[in-house]
């Protein structure tokens, strides 16, 4: 009799088991912050707490984009007024700890992340939230910019004081603030207590932990066409960031000028059309995927290894993908993807 | 069959359709839409059932259309029109956004492949 029950037994088991899987204890919020749509997604952690942390970290990017914003009226455009004096005064505290982590890593960048170049993006029309339409900026007034060539070493800080000696500098942090407020807004989520998070903000995004029983799964959209390229899996701590030409762009008479500017040329980088970076820190990668996006397939690995990143994938306007060793072991291509795969030397 | 069997299988009759939905279901099935305007509750409905939504965000109505278990920004009072022209979305996880407007579209589907999308 018992033997004849046991199917039924092994269903009920099998119930059992689909009702307690990791689902049930995810918790998943999407609020407008930061200037783009950002989700979180909890795991394991009481609702009560989830919901608190998730309106702390909301509350947490309104504040940093309204201090670190570019172009609307907030510290960092008192500051850059400030620079536009070209005499000594003392930093913004709120400010200045962004900028000298800015500075370093520019500068390990070889200037190919140039947060200096405010006045340049303004000229390329990226800062309005509309996107620019119609007509190219003045050839001249690039070469003039370009000419000046504003960059990090024209700023010193000793202490809190900071000095400028290029009329040129205008610091846009939208190439690392992203990523640096990442970082802070991990800090807080571990100070609340929740150790399984990730947060993904338009697109770039820092996990810590697990999804329960099986790591985080992330999945990296193709540059060129719908869907996935690739997948990965995080656990414990790692931060994901893509710089593409397809983010922020206009076309005029079909040709596509996008948001990533080569501050050597003062036009759109254009022998990449995609970088991903993986890094502990988002901060990090979100300066990086920008320097080698600009660096381009012929020299991402010097730019990479001095900026101490070593999981790296650059997609070329070939649609050849190029990475280094530890990338190509850590993702896995969608089905029916395969590239032409072009790997580094390892970079460490 | 004793009438405590015939409960039983009952009860495993009646859980049959859940086992299915929770084990046998495909991962990444598209089920529903959700849209989230400005800071309010996400709103979700049904992919299966063709509509047309008007949704207003500060700059106006963006209109969803969900038509063929896909969905799109029909239209959208932004400049960049970046929204519209993502496309149909039909895959769990995909997601486009009128940001000036404030108004995001996610499809959103049975254990979906991907915690998080990177782009």
């Amino acid at each position: 009799m018992m033997l004849a029950r046991l199917p039924v037994i092994l269903l009920l088991a099998a119930f059992a088991g689909a009702c307690s899987n990791g689902n049930n204890s995810a918790y998943h919020d999407q609020f407008f912050a930061f200037g783009t749509l950002v989700d979180v997604t909890f795991y394991g952690t009481d609702p009560d707490l989830a919901a608190q942390a998730s309106e702390a970290i909301a509350n947490d990017f309104h504040t940093l984009h309204q201090e670190w914003h570019a172009w609307q009226p907030g510290q960092l455009t008192a500051t850059n007024a400030l620079l536009a004096q070209l005499e000594p005064f003392r930093g913004d505290p709120v400010v200045l700890p962004v900028i000298r982590e800015a500075n370093r890593l520019a500068r390990l960048s070889g200037d190919l992340f140039n947060p200096t170049i405010g006045k340049l993006v303004t000229l390329w029309g990226f800062h309005d939230n509309a996107l620019p339409v119609g007509t190219l900026p003045d050839r001249q007034a690039i070469a003039a910019l370009v000419a000046q060539a504003p960059s990090a070493k024209d700023v010193v800080i000793r202490d809190d004081m900071v000095s400028n000696s290029n009329p040129a500098v205008q610091y846009d942090l939208g190439a690392f603030a992203k990523g640096y407020a990442i970082d802070r807004i991990m800090e807080r989520l571990r100070s609340l207590g929740i150790e399984n998070a990730i947060v993904n903000a338009g697109g770039d995004l820092r996990a810590i932990g697990r999804h329960g029983n099986r790591p985080w799964r992330v999945g990296i959209r193709h540059p060129r066409q719908k869907g996935i390229l690739a997948s990965i899996e995080i656990e414990t701590d790692a931060s994901i960031f893509t710089s593409g030409d397809y983010e922020r762009h206009f076309e005029i008479d079909g040709t596509r000028y996008h948001h990533i500017i080569d501050p050597r040329s003062g036009y759109p980088a254009d022998t990449a059309t995609s970088v991903t970076v993986i890094h502990g820190n988002a901060a990090t990668a979100d300066a990086a995927a920008t320097a080698l996006f600009v660096a381009g397939p012929g020299h991402w690995t010097g730019v990479a290894r001095s900026m101490g990143v070593e999981l790296v994938m650059l997609v070329d306007t070939s649609g050849v993908i190029h990475m280094t060793p530890g990338m190509q072991q850590r993702i896995r291509f969608e089905p029916g993807i395969s590239p032409e795969l072009r790997i580094s030397e390892p970079l460490s | 069959m004793t009438r405590a069997d015939r409960l039983l299988l009952l009860l495993v009759i009646c859980t049959l359709p859940l086992l299915y939905a929770q084990l046998w279901q495909q991962d990444g099935t598209a089920s529903h839409i959700q849209v989230l305007t400005g800071n309010d509750a996400p709103v979700t409905a049904p992919l299966a059932a063709d509509r047309t939504l008007h949704v207003h965000g500060p700059l106006g109505d963006s209109v969803i259309e969900v038509s063929k278990g896909r969905a799109r920004f029909l239209s959208s009072p932004c400049a960049g029109q970046t929204c519209v022209h993502s496309g149909w979305l039909q895959a769990a996880g995909e997601v486009a956004a009128c940001l000036p407007n404030r108004v995001s579209l996610q499809i959103v589907g049975v254990r979906p492949r991907f915690d998080a999308i990177n782009f």
